[in-house]
């Protein structure tokens, strides 16, 4: 990609958030979700203590189906792809891969809590919160 | 010198705005206000006091003091850090927020003064783990109901007198309207409110769940359903109970001043653990009820003992 725009998300309003970081100054946009907003009955001081974080951030705000928003923007800056960060919830996925049907879109990884992968050999027992934390807690206390 | 955006400015954009864009300037935060109104004209409520932005986060981390987190997180008076709102939207990262503690403790205190603050910081993170690898599924029952009651005898809505703080008891109205106002509650409010909705009113955790994540500035599926169904028991061993004596230590006693059921004999939290194993649940299939949130078993007094404690 050589002339991407970053999507950014509700789970990375942050400097930590990796697309910001790799590309300082590229367009970047963040859409409110009629939808879910609809669907979930979110209240006003949740949209207004997003809008506050995100004043406070190089990014264009807009509301909508946001794959259509997203892409809209991209086609606007002339975008060759997409780049944003891994978010946990599952809404997520259906949006990246409906702008991925138009646009390439890069997904990267934030610095984790705990160098422990999340699936596969070497994830940890996620049954209770107490197998969790003795695999976790010597490696969080690693960099004190 | 760098000075701070005005409060509500907006950094400015390296490209031009563009037709479709919102606004990121406003005379005010009541100008914000409108503004949402006018664009969300479905979302209930105002704003609340909890401004949201890097700079509202910064203060806060700055505030944050571990060794007296650990010892009185539980008292809704305590030294708690009320950065999960910033946390749940990535405005800190937990990455960001450990290596703070950790130049604190450094800097005075040592490992030990923060091992309940990072602890806490790995129940975010496990959460987060759990909900990556259940997705929606974070919406079902992760376990068969521990309380002796089949899941079709729990009502499906909260009822109306519990989201508008019209129960009559002033501790679970007085959450109710803390959380529709400001979009936050203490964790140990969570826990009495759950439990009181769950147990007492013999309600679906999902519709409570709903309910907060409408109103939490930190909701979001993971901490929040999972918390709920650890109280409800349907992710831990046994069901989360509270009573008027934990409720009053924890709260200083202030909710219990001048709530009509307290007065009037008809507080339906005054009763031992005993008592309210027996009304709250089916005894004869029900596990020993939980009284402790944050994992620990409580201590049983034994009442050959209780006389030497």
């Amino acid at each position: 990609m050589h002339q991407p725009v970053l999507w950014i998300h509700g789970e990375a309003l942050g400097p930590a958030n990796p697309a910001l970081q790799a590309h300082p100054g590229r367009p970047a946009v963040f859409v409110f979700d009629e939808a879910l907003i609809r669907q979930q009955a979110i209240s006003l001081k949740r949209l207004a203590f997003l809008y506050e974080c995100l004043l406070e951030l190089p990014v264009a705000i807009r509301q909508g189906d946001v794959a259509e928003q997203v892409l809209a923007f991209a086609r606007e800056h002339r975008a060759d792809g997409v780049i944003t960060s891994a978010a946990v919830d599952p809404r997520f996925e259906t949006i990246r891969s409906a702008i991925a049907r138009d646009l390439p879109v890069e997904v990267q990884e934030p610095k984790p809590f705990v160098p422990l992968p999340f699936e596969g050999q070497g994830a940890p027992d996620l049954r209770r919160f107490s197998r969790y934390w003795r695999q976790a807690e010597p490696l969080v206390w690693q960099s004190y | 010198m760098v000075s701070p955006p005005p409060a509500l400015g907006g950094v400015p954009l390296p490209w031009a705005e563009a037709d479709g864009d919102l606004p990121r300037r406003f005379s005010s935060r009541d100008a914000l206000e409108t503004e949402l109104r006018r664009r969300f004209p479905e979302a209930s409520g105002g704003l609340s006091p909890i401004r949201g932005g890097r700079l509202a986060a910064e203060q806060r981390l700055a505030a944050v003091q571990p060794a007296r987190y650990g010892r009185s997180r539980n008292f809704l008076d305590g030294a708690v850090t009320r950065l999960s709102p910033y946390i749940r939207h990535g405005v800190l990262s937990l990455a960001e927020v450990r290596d703070v503690v950790f130049q604190t403790l450094r800097a005075g205190g040592g490992r030990e003064a923060g091992e309940k603050l990072i602890n806490e910081l790995g129940w975010r993170d496990f959460w987060q783990r759990l909900w990556r690898r259940l997705g929606d599924a974070i919406w079902d029952d992760q376990e068969p109901l521990k309380t002796g009651h089949s899941p079709a005898s729990y009502a499906a809505e909260l009822p109306a007198a519990i989201a508008t703080a019209g129960t009559g008891l002033a501790c679970i109205d007085a959450f109710a309207g803390e959380l529709v106002q400001t979009g936050w509650l203490h964790n140990h409010a969570r826990m009495w409110l759950a439990a009181y909705v769950v147990h007492w009113r013999r309600v679906r955790w999902q519709a409570g769940a709903r309910w907060f994540l409408q109103h939490l500035l930190d909701g979001d599926p993971a901490s929040n359903n999972l918390s709920w169904q650890w109280v409800a028991s349907s992710f831990s061993h046994k069901p989360y109970v509270f009573n008027r004596a934990n409720l009053e230590r924890y709260s200083g006693g202030r909710l219990c001043h001048g709530c009509d059921a307290a007065a009037s004999g008809s507080c339906p939290f005054d009763a031992s653990y005993e008592a309210l194993q027996q009304q709250l649940f089916a005894s004869a299939t029900a596990e020993p009820v939980r009284s402790s949130w944050n994992g620990r078993p409580r201590r049983r007094t034994n009442p050959a003992s209780a006389r030497h404690p």
